[in-house]
C-alpha cells in the first residue's frame, strides 16, 4: 500500500511538468509554422503589386527598372536597316529595350503592333504578346497553349495588361524559379545539352531569362479545337542543330522558313531576335559557371537581409557589385574596355549593315533591269545568310560583351557572305548592261523610309486612333476583370520614336 | 491504489514518449543544420550561414561544438540544449542573442583549427607580444571583432530576415 502511495506521488510528480512542457512544445511549434509559413501568393494572380506585398525589396528594386525610360531610335542610328527590313514591320520602328517596366507598355506602343480596330484586326499574332507579361502563362493554362497562339494580337489585348512581372519566374507556392514557358523545355530538349530536367538552380538563374531572351519564330501550326480546323502560330526554339548562327541558319533553311520575302530584293529573309542566351553560353563568364542573374541581378545586403536586386538592367552600373566581386581593377577601367569591345562590334556591324542593304537595292535594281530567278538565286541565298548572321549578332542585348568572339566571327562571315552578294548581283547588272547602277543614299532614315515606299505619317497617326481609342478600352476592360494593376503604370508617360 | 499505481507509469511512459517525439528529442543527436532551426529563434542565424562562404564548407556544430574529442562534444551539446530549452520554454531570451563565454572560446578554438595556416604567425606573434584583452579566447582578441559579418552578416537580430530560406529546406 505504501510503495503504491510512492508510486503515484512519485508520477503525479513526474507528469505534471511533462505534460506543462508538452502543451509549451505545442505552442512553440504552432508559432514556428506562423514565423515560417510561406506567405501565399493566390494562384494566377498576375499583379506584381499583390506578390510585392510579401516581398517588398524585391518588388521595389523591380519598380526600379522604371530608371530605364529613354528612347533610342535605332533606325535613326543607323537607317541602312529600314533598307535591310523592308516590307517587315521593323523597318517601320526600332528602338533600344528599356527596363522591363516598360516591356509590355512599348509592345503596345510601337508601329510594329499596328492598329488594330477590334478583336480580329492588325497585322501581327497573338505570339508577340508572349514574353511581355505573367498574363500570358495564366492565359496559355486557361484557354491552352495551342488556343493562345491562334489570331490576332488585339485578341488578347484586353487580357495581357501587366508588363513582365513575379509570376514570369516564380512560382506562386514555393517562389522557386520555375519555367513557365513551354518552348523553351521543348527548344532545350531539342539542343540537348542541357536537358530541361536537369537544370540545376544555378541553370534556372539563367533558364528563367532564356524564356524571352532568346531568338525564337512562329511555327505555324494546324490544330483541332473539338472539330474545328485552327492556325496557330506557335513561338518555337530553333535549336534542334545547336545554338550557333550557321546551325540555325541550316535548320531554317531545311525547313525552307522564312520571316517574310524582302520587299526590294524578293529575298526570302530570317529575322534574328535576340539570340542572348545562345550567344551567352559561348562567352568566358558562361563557361565559367556564371548565371544571368549574377551581374544583372548582383545580391544586396541589408543587415542581415541578402537578396538580389530586381532591378535587372546593365551590370556597368553597378561596377561594384557586380565586375569587381571577381575582378580587380577599378570601374573606369572597366568601362573602358568595354568601350573597347562594343567599338569593334559597332565598326564590324556598321560595315555589315552598309554592304548589305546596297546588296537589297542593287538587287533590286537588278530585277527592274530584267534579271531572271536563275540568275539571282545564288546572290539570294547569300543575301538571306549574310543577313541573318549580322542580326544574330546585334539583335541581342550586350552579345558583344557576352561572346565577343563568337559575336566578331559571325559578323566578318557576313561581310563576306554581303559582298560575295553584290559581286555576283554585279556580274548580272553587267549582263542586263547596269553595271554602273550605284545604289541611292540611305543617309537618314526619312531618305531611307521613302526609298521603300512607306507611308511613315499614315501609321503614326494609325497608331495614334489605336492609342486613343481601343487601347483605352483594354485598360478599362483588364480593369473591370481585376487584373490589371494600375500601380504597374505609375506616372506612365507616352514615350515613343514618334511622337 | 496499486492499479492506479500502474495506471499512471504507464501514464508517465505514454506521455514521456508523446514528449520525445513532439520535442523531436533524438534529432538532436545529429549534426544536420536543419536541427537547430527546430526552433525559429535561429533562422536568422541560419540563413545568414546559408547565404555565406561557409556554407559549403562548415556546418553549425563545426564552429559551435568543441572537436578535440567526442565526449567534451556531447557534453557540451548538452548543456547548450538544456540552457536552451531552459530558455525557449521560460521565454527568457530577447530579440539579440549573446554568445556565452564558454562558446566563445569553442568558436575561436575552431577558427583556428581550421585557417591554421593562415593564422600560424599570428598566433606566434600573440604569444611573443600581445598583453592578453579578451581572456575567455585564444590570443586574447576574437576573430571577429575584425571579421564583424563572418558568417552571419552584420545584423543578427531575430527579426532581421524575413522571407528567408527556411520554409524551403524545412
Amino acid at each position: 500500500m505504501k510503495k503504491s502511495m510512492i508510486v503515484v506521488a512519485l508520477c503525479v510528480v513526474v507528469l505534471v511538468p511533462m505534460a506543462l512542457l508538452t502543451i509549451s512544445i505545442k505552442e512553440n511549434k504552432a508559432e514556428q509554422q506562423a514565423i515560417n509559413a510561406v506567405p501565399g501568393i493566390k494562384d494566377n494572380e498576375t499583379r506584381a503589386s499583390e506578390w510585392g506585398k510579401n516581398y517588398p525589396r524585391q518588388y521595389d528594386t523591380y519598380m526600379q527598372t522604371r530608371k530605364s525610360e529613354d528612347i533610342t531610335d535605332v533606325l535613326k542610328q543607323d537607317p541602312a536597316l529600314v533598307v535591310m527590313w523592308a516590307g517587315y514591320p521593323f523597318s517601320k520602328d526600332y528602338n533600344k529595350p528599356r527596363g522591363h517596366y516598360y516591356a509590355l507598355e512599348d509592345n503596345i506602343n510601337t508601329l510594329r503592333t499596328g492598329a488594330p480596330v477590334d478583336k480580329i484586326t492588325g497585322p501581327l499574332p497573338t505570339a508577340c504578346w508572349t514574353c511581355k507579361s505573367p498574363d500570358v502563362p495564366r492565359l496559355m493554362k486557361r484557354d491552352g497553349e495551342l488556343e493562345f497562339f491562334t489570331g490576332k494580337w488585339a485578341k488578347y489585348g484586353d487580357e495581357v495588361v501587366n508588363t513582365i512581372g513575379c509570376g514570369d519566374c516564380h512560382d506562386n507556392q514555393t517562389m522557386k524559379l520555375t519555367l513557365t514557358r513551354e518552348y523553351l523545355k521543348r527548344g532545350l530538349d531539342a539542343e540537348g545539352s542541357l536537358k530541361t530536367a536537369d537544370a540545376t538552380h544555378q541553370d534556372m538563374r539563367s533558364l528563367v531569362c532564356a524564356q524571352c531572351h532568346s531568338e525564337y519564330y512562329f511555327k505555324k501550326t494546324e490544330w483541332d479545337d473539338k472539330g474545328t480546323k485552327k492556325t496557330a502560330m506557335v513561338v518555337t526554339f530553333p535549336w534542334n542543330k545547336g545554338f550557333a548562327a550557321e546551325k540555325m541558319e541550316a535548320y531554317y533553311d531545311e525547313l525552307n522558313f522564312s520571316d517574310w520575302t524582302h520587299q526590294l530584293s524578293k529575298t526570302p529573309m530570317l529575322k534574328a531576335q535576340h539570340p542572348d542566351y545562345e550567344t551567352f553560353v559561348t562567352g568566358v563568364h558562361s563557361r565559367n559557371g556564371l548565371a544571368c542573374a549574377d551581374c544583372h541581378m548582383p545580391y544586396v545586403r541589408e543587415g542581415g537581409v541578402k537578396y538580389s536586386s530586381h532591378k535587372v538592367g546593365s551590370p556597368l552600373d553597378n561596377i561594384a557589385n557586380t565586375c569587381l566581386n571577381c575582378h580587380k581593377g577599378t570601374e573606369k577601367e572597366f568601362r573602358a574596355t568595354i568601350d573597347k569591345k562594343l567599338a569593334r562590334k559597332n565598326e564590324l556591324a556598321k560595315i555589315a549593315s552598309d554592304v548589305l542593304a546596297k546588296a537589297h537595292l542593287e538587287a533590286a535594281k537588278a530585277w527592274e533591269a530584267g534579271a531572271t530567278e536563275e540568275e539571282m538565286k545564288a546572290a539570294l541565298q547569300d543575301i538571306r545568310h549574310g543577313q541573318w548572321r549580322w542580326d544574330y549578332a546585334v539583335a541581342g542585348h550586350g552579345a558583344f560583351f557576352h561572346a565577343p568572339e563568337e559575336i566578331l566571327r559571325t559578323l566578318g562571315g557576313s561581310i563576306n557572305l554581303g559582298q560575295d552578294a553584290r559581286l555576283k548581283i554585279r556580274i548580272v547588272l553587267a549582263k542586263h548592261n547596269a553595271v554602273d547602277y550605284v545604289a541611292p543614299d540611305f543617309s537618314t532614315k526619312e531618305k531611307a523610309q521613302a526609298l521603300v515606299g512607306m507611308d511613315y505619317g499614315k501609321l503614326v497617326e494609325e497608331k495614334k486612333t489605336f492609342l486613343n481609342g481601343l487601347r483605352q478600352e483594354w485598360i478599362k476592360q483588364g480593369e473591370a476583370k481585376g487584373i490589371y494593376d494600375p500601380e504597374s503604370r505609375k506616372d506612365m508617360k507616352l514615350k515613343t520614336s514618334y511622337n | 491504489m496499486k492499479y492506479l499505481a500502474i495506471f499512471l507509469v504507464v501514464a508517465v511512459v505514454a506521455v514521456f514518449a508523446n514528449l520525445v517525439h513532439e520535442s523531436k528529442m533524438l534529432s538532436y543527436l545529429s549534426s544536420d543544420p536543419k536541427v537547430c532551426i527546430t526552433c525559429h529563434t535561429m533562422n536568422t542565424h541560419y540563413d545568414t550561414w546559408q547565404h555565406s562562404s561557409h556554407r559549403n564548407r562548415a556546418t553549425c556544430v563545426d564552429c559551435h561544438l568543441p572537436r578535440d574529442s567526442f565526449v567534451n562534444k556531447m557534453l557540451a551539446k548538452a548543456r547548450d540544449g538544456y540552457h536552451h530549452s531552459l530558455a525557449m520554454t521560460l521565454k527568457t531570451y530577447g530579440p539579440n542573442l549573446r554568445i556565452s563565454n564558454d562558446a566563445a572560446r569553442r568558436i575561436q578554438d575552431n577558427c583556428i583549427s581550421c585557417h591554421r595556416e593562415t593564422v600560424s604567425q599570428m598566433l606566434t606573434n600573440s604569444a611573443l607580444y600581445d598583453k592578453v584583452e579578451d581572456g575567455r579566447v585564444q590570443m586574447g582578441r576574437p576573430c571577429w571583432q575584425c571579421h564583424r559579418d563572418v558568417p552571419h552578416g552584420t545584423m543578427r537580430n531575430l527579426m532581421a530576415t524575413q522571407n528567408n530560406f527556411i520554409n524551403k529546406v524545412l
